[in-house]
């Protein structure tokens, strides 16, 4: 009886295994393509019927997105320069600014505290379209059209990563805190050597979230900037593709540049997400 | 090591009517474990937390040896608290929750080595250093949060109910061990628990609260032996105190304690109490402790003037004695402890005798207990 009941359980295991696994692969399949097809050659990458796998893999397209400039004579590393300023500082500012406010909102007693949380929660209901004419008035008025800040400003009121790090915080054990006040803590040593540790996997995703929406972000460069030089990798990609549609010279470009767009994406959420599952096994916040 | 002073100190939450702490006053001597005990929102836990410098005084003073400190922050009061659900911080090893306050204090590294060694060796928790929190049992965290209070070296321990996340057993193991360890460092501790078992026996003195006030502060015994009111006579002890409803009334002389069921002779020492009490009533509640209501052939005998008797409701057997429940035409039934081996049943028709020396006697209007003023006046006193 018993062995029959183990045997089962085993087989039904098995049948989810490779039911998942199926789908795991199948699922991969746009990202092997892409892999693939940003090392055909041009022959390779017009053959009909179309192929899946790279036959002679080669880094030409690389090699020519490299040394591309735009229809201004704006080198591509010059767009791919701005990105990596722009994700990188806007990614430090947004988790600092909303760990920062969340913390606040979550663990102090202040005038008008459900007001501003009302305020969040109501913003988190807006279409980011609905935003877009506001935002450029405030981008205007303020006067920082045509420089970085453009591009980083608007991410940083960023309501969702403050209500999911409301959220999480609002989980660790005032007990907690007040143990480290006691212990002669200052609010900056609690925020750091407790809050932050402890609310790690929320800010994980929203680092993931946040780099995402910011590196792929071509409203920016489209509405704010007019100065090509400040411009950044997508809105690059985006005319390019654009300006290529029907050039057959330009596809092996696109291809790469394709990859080169996903890449970072994919290392990012590997990074985070590993140290995301690590704290949640190990944080033991709950008794 | 110091004392601990709270004059008049009032707690007023945002939109409560009533405040939480009344007009607290106390004096905690140098040295003491003083155990502050009460049902749940009678505002212990305000008060500690209060000397811990957690929560605003409303109104009042509170002084930790001749320092007032209503507007000094927590870390600067000297003192170290123990969390009912440990407060240990998840993401430091064991040694780093207990070095975190001399680190934060900027005690040299040596020392504060030292001291964390020192500290879980006391505690026998030297192995578990390298350990995370969540590794650990509730007991050893229990001991970890213990280390960390006392690795500061403070003036003032203050203990929020550190015992009550743990099973019976260990429990009652701690509780031993936390004696043990106040004996060996004789520092002033402020410890707050709902469990009265805890209360008696640990505390040098107990600080019975209700709804905000103090209702005694006594030693365990007195605490037991001389209740000021109802509430402390109730609250302390398991079984609870008896409490059965009647009149005094007088006749040839002689005081009895009277009710539709029963009429038991006052004794004169009790008598003495009645004829004095500043407000003397009539109506009048008995309290008398289940171990003060005996059985046996030699007691009926030797008390007749004292006899109860009634029908058996309920026969609790508790191994190193039994409780009987016995119906006295009252709502609640009359609790006795009787030794373990007595041969009664439910439905039984039992005799016993209160042992009137032994008694105590409450107002009915306000439930204060009836003593003479003399008697009243030495036990708030202390």
């Amino acid at each position: 009886m018993h062995v029959m009941t183990t045997r089962k359980v085993r087989l039904g295991r098995l049948s989810l295994l490779i039911a998942l696994t199926g789908l795991a692969l199948f699922m991969m399949l746009p990202i092997v393509f892409l892999f693939n097809h940003a090392f055909k050659p041009l022959n390779e990458l017009f053959l009909f019927p179309p192929r899946f796998l790279v036959s002679n893999p080669t880094a030409q397209n690389f090699e020519r997105l490299w040394n591309a400039t735009s229809d201004d004579l704006v080198p591509f590393t010059r767009y791919l320069f701005n990105s990596v300023i722009v994700v990188s500082t806007t990614l430090v500012a947004v988790v600092v600014v909303s760990s920062m406010a969340a913390y606040a909102l979550a663990k102090f007693k202040f005038h008008f505290r459900s007001v501003i949380m009302s305020l969040i929660y109501v913003s988190l209901m807006f279409a980011a379209e609905t935003v877009q004419i506001p935002r450029y008035l405030i981008i205007s008025g303020i006067g920082v059209s045509d420089t970085y800040f453009a591009h980083i400003l608007p991410f940083i009121a960023a309501p969702v990563s403050v209500f999911l790090l409301i959220q999480f915080i609002g989980q660790i054990p005032d007990s907690l805190l007040e143990a480290a006040k006691i212990d002669g803590a200052t609010e900056w040593t609690m925020f750091m050597r407790i809050v932050v540790p402890l609310a790690a996997p929320a800010i994980s995703t929203v680092a993931i979230l946040t780099f995402q929406a910011v590196w792929g972000d071509t409203e920016a460069s489209t509405l704010y900037i007019h100065e090509e030089t400040l411009k950044t990798l997508p809105y690059y990609i985006q005319t390019l593709s654009q300006a290529t549609q029907n050039a057959v010279s330009g596809q092996g470009m696109i291809a790469a540049a394709g990859l080169m767009m996903f890449v970072p994406n994919l290392i990012v959420f590997l990074l985070f997400q590993n140290r995301v599952m690590e704290t949640m096994v190990n944080s033991g916040i709950k008794e | 090591m110091a004392d601990v002073k709270f004059k008049q100190v009032y707690k007023y939450y945002g939109n409560e009517d009533r405040p939480s702490v009344i007009d607290f006053n106390l004096d905690v001597l140098d040295g003491e474990f003083l155990v502050l005990v009460g049902p749940s929102g009678c505002g212990k836990t305000t008060t500690l937390r209060m000397l811990a410098g957690l929560e605003e005084i409303s109104k009042g003073e509170i002084y930790i040896g001749d320092k007032f400190i209503n507007y000094v922050a927590p870390k600067h009061r000297d003192i170290a608290m123990v969390f009912q659900n440990y407060a240990l911080y998840p993401n430091l090893t064991i040694y780093e929750n207990m070095a975190l306050g001399l680190k934060l204090r900027k005690v040299a590294k040596y020392e504060i080595e030292l001291q964390v060694t020192r500290a879980a060796k006391i505690l026998e928790i030297s192995h578990l250093l390298s350990k995370r929190p969540s590794q650990l049992s509730g007991g050893q965290k229990q001991r970890v949060a213990l280390g960390r209070a006392i690795v500061r070296e403070p003036q003032v321990f203050l203990m929020d109910e550190p015992l009550s996340n743990l099973d019976a057993k260990l429990r009652a193991q701690t509780r031993a061990e936390l004696i043990k360890l106040h004996s060996q460092l004789q520092t002033t501790t402020v410890y707050v628990t709902h469990d009265q078992t805890e209360a008696m026996t640990m505390g040098t003195r107990i600080v019975v609260m209700k709804d905000g006030r103090i209702q005694q502060v006594a030693r365990p015994q007195e605490l037991y032996d001389r209740p000021l009111n109802m509430f402390v006579a109730g609250f302390i002890g398991t079984p609870q105190m008896n409490f059965i409803e009647g009149e005094i009334t007088q006749r040839d002389g002689q005081l009895y304690f009277e009710n539709k069921r029963l009429r038991l002779a006052v004794p004169d020492r009790r008598a003495y109490d009645l004829r004095q009490d500043p407000a003397p009533s009539r109506q009048v509640v008995l309290g008398v402790r289940p171990e003060h209501i005996m059985s046996g052939a030699m007691a009926l005998e030797d008390f007749p003037q004292w006899k109860i008797q009634g029908r058996v409701e309920m026969v609790e057997l508790m191994g190193s004695d039994t409780f009987v429940f016995i119906n006295v035409g009252q709502d609640k039934p009359v609790v006795s402890r009787m030794e373990a081996h007595t041969n009664i049943a439910v439905d039984d028709q039992a005799e016993a005798v209160i042992q009137m020396e032994k008694a105590l006697f409450f107002r009915k209007e306000d439930g204060l207990a009836i003593r003479s003023r003399e008697a009243i006046s030495s036990c708030s006193g202390s």
